[in-house]
């Protein structure tokens, strides 16, 4: 096996260091403490795991976590009211709401109701469109972790071949965009693309979003080439037992890799990172001060 | 000379017809579509893009106001001006024409317009819902590019496209539509290491850099589609970003500059005018059925 693993605890533990770094300062020397609200409607398992740990990791940096959970019945009217409030409220710098939210609510709606300055998943419509034109918005956190992680590995990605396979609202997109931004020759491969082996094996970079479990194999991969895994799928292994695998078929695709991210432990770990450095960023724009230096695209 | 050539004006033509009809409808309900075109200080560059748009929207039976403001005027007095056709329901979309002044950004004033009255498609939030899939109020120039290749005999989905230039309002809306559509999309730009291997690859190519001669025959798979978005004055003439005399031996389809993406674009503008007094009028609606009276 050839390929440096790209170890996502680590640097991600390296993100939330230099957060934490920044809120000990925007303390001392502005009296600011940056505020994450995180609103979860609903008891989804999944989502209890994740909000609890966007809560600890929160609290671990320094800054003031508020959690809202409330009742899965509850009407859209009661949550775009609690949405309205954390808006107003100069406390909360970031407002996250956990997705997917019950049926009967209509997720759309309640993202665009959030101010889009606070909106640190950057879902909002308007960030979409910023994103889009090139103009200061909030970043998606996992598209935004993977584009620290190249930067990382390479410094310049400028004029490399980018094959981002997947065209997810929440991954690809954003992802196209952040690479194109950073002068990367971007081609966006899915499931209508005609030839997708032979797309992949033009890429130096190739980020793998599309959630089938290990369906890029070494054999697509151009020699050399950095593969970011966003992929995680739970599958059954031969001994009967679950496992974590990604997009990637890793074996394979690290015999020939330059670079790769490993399932667990690569993209994962990087995506409550970002979404700490998008709250800090917030805090920053809100109160007129200097965004810390690469913690966003 | 192998490729057909795409015949911007025709299709231009036949766009303007049916959306005359639509204009007409509108009226009858009382929602008679109205553009504001809005100019700061010397209209020499701009004029003739008002003009077309003035006669392209009288033969669309939209209605035109073309306003032109001294170059003195502050930001916030045009920030104030925009409020006051955002709040005027018998207006129905604002084109704001460039250039604008050095103290006047651009994207400011976009931004001050508000979103159902984007009929230029340059609000964040328009471009942000092309990403999402969802076409509202598209950029102009980008939506008639891809009306030009819907209007050859290929099938989009699947279909292997590059896009030359990454511009916000031309390149990257282009991509976005496309790819909503189900193509495979490689962008390309000024930093692209070798742009030919990825033209060369495709079905379909569109260009918009501003570049004369910038693609050329050997660049195109025989039998692609080649959509020119460039428009550039050499020695007098107005030219596209491909070479013509070599391109036009080699694609399938071609459109010419002038009179390819250029009329469509306009026509494309008459269109968003259209639908944005329809999303005006369906919320008007919305919001007097909610009005207790």
């Amino acid at each position: 096996m050839g390929a440096t693993v790209i170890n996502g605890k680590e640097f991600a533990a390296s993100v939330r260091e230099k957060v934490a770094e920044h809120v000990t300062r925007l303390k001392e020397d502005n009296n600011i403490t940056p505020g994450l609200a995180v609103v979860l409607v609903g008891e989804d398992p999944a989502s209890q795991v994740y909000v609890r740990s966007k809560g600890k990791q929160t609290v671990e940096v320094g800054m003031n976590s508020y959690e809202h959970k409330l009742e899965a019945d509850t009407s859209e009217e009661d949550l775009l009211a609690l949405i309205a409030q954390l808006n107003n409220d100069p406390a909360v710098h970031g407002i996250l709401v956990q997705l997917p939210l019950p049926d009967h609510l209509d997720s759309d709606l309640v993202i665009n109701a959030i101010d889009p300055a606070k909106d640190v998943d950057g879902f909002h419509i308007s960030n979409v469109g910023l994103l889009g034109t090139g103009q200061k918005s909030m970043v998606p956190c996992t598209p935004l972790g993977c584009l620290m992680m190249l930067r990382d590995h390479h410094g310049s990605l400028s004029g490399l071949n980018a094959v981002v396979v997947g065209r997810s609202n929440i991954v690809g997109k954003p992802m196209a965009q952040l690479l194109l931004g950073d002068s990367c020759t971007v081609t966006i491969a899915h499931s209508r693309t005609k030839d997708l082996p032979s797309v992949v094996r033009q890429a130096d970079i190739v980020v793998a979003a599309v959630g089938r479990p290990e369906m890029v194999i070494g054999d697509w991969i151009k020699p050399g080439a950095t593969v970011i895994d966003v992929g995680i799928n739970r599958i059954e292994a031969a001994d009967g037992k679950n496992r974590l695998v990604g997009d990637c078929h890793y074996e394979s695709c690290a015999e020939v890799a330059g670079a790769i991210t490993p399932v667990p432990g690569g993209v994962g770990p990087m995506t409550i990172a970002c979404l700490l450095a998008n709250t800090l960023t917030a805090c920053c724009r809100a109160n007129g001060l200097p965004e810390p230096d690469g913690l966003t695209a | 000379m192998r490729a057909a050539l795409i015949d911007g004006k025709s299709i231009a033509a036949e766009l303007r017809s049916e959306i005359a009809k639509e204009a007409s409808e509108l009226a009858s309900k009382g929602w008679q579509p109205r553009l504001v075109s809005i100019s700061v200080g010397d209209t020499a560059a701009s004029e003739i893009y008002v003009r077309n748009q003035q006669r392209s929207a009288e033969s669309a039976g939209v209605q035109f106001e073309a306003r032109n403001y001294s170059d003195d005027i502050s930001m916030e007095q045009l920030v104030g001006v925009l409020q006051g056709l955002n709040a005027d329901p018998r207006v129905n979309g604002i084109i704001i024409q460039r250039p604008l002044p050095a103290h006047i950004p651009v994207k400011t004033l976009q931004k001050a317009v508000h979103p159902l009255k984007d009929v230029e498609g340059m609000h964040p939030a328009s471009i942000g819902n092309i990403v999402y899939n969802d076409l509202q109020l598209g950029p102009c120039t980008a939506v008639a590019a891809v009306e030009l290749l819907k209007t050859l005999p290929l099938k989009i989905e699947g279909l292997d496209v590059t896009v030359i230039g990454h511009s916000e309002i031309v390149g990257k809306p282009i991509a976005f539509l496309l790819m909503g559509l189900g193509a495979t999309v490689t962008v390309c730009h000024h930093m692209t290491r070798s742009v030919a291997m990825h033209s060369r690859a495709s079905d379909a190519v569109f260009v918009a850099v501003g570049k004369p001669g910038l693609v050329t025959g050997d660049m195109i798979k025989p039998g692609a589609a080649l959509i020119d978005i460039g428009i550039n004055r050499v020695d007098g003439k107005t030219v596209g970003d491909a070479e013509f005399e070599t391109c036009s031996e080699v694609a399938g389809w071609m459109t010419p500059v002038p009179g390819g993406v250029g009329p469509v674009t306009v026509a494309v503008l008459m269109r968003n005018a259209i639908h944005a007094t329809r999303l005006q009028m369906e919320a008007y609606r919305d919001s007097y059925a909610n009005t207790e009276v």
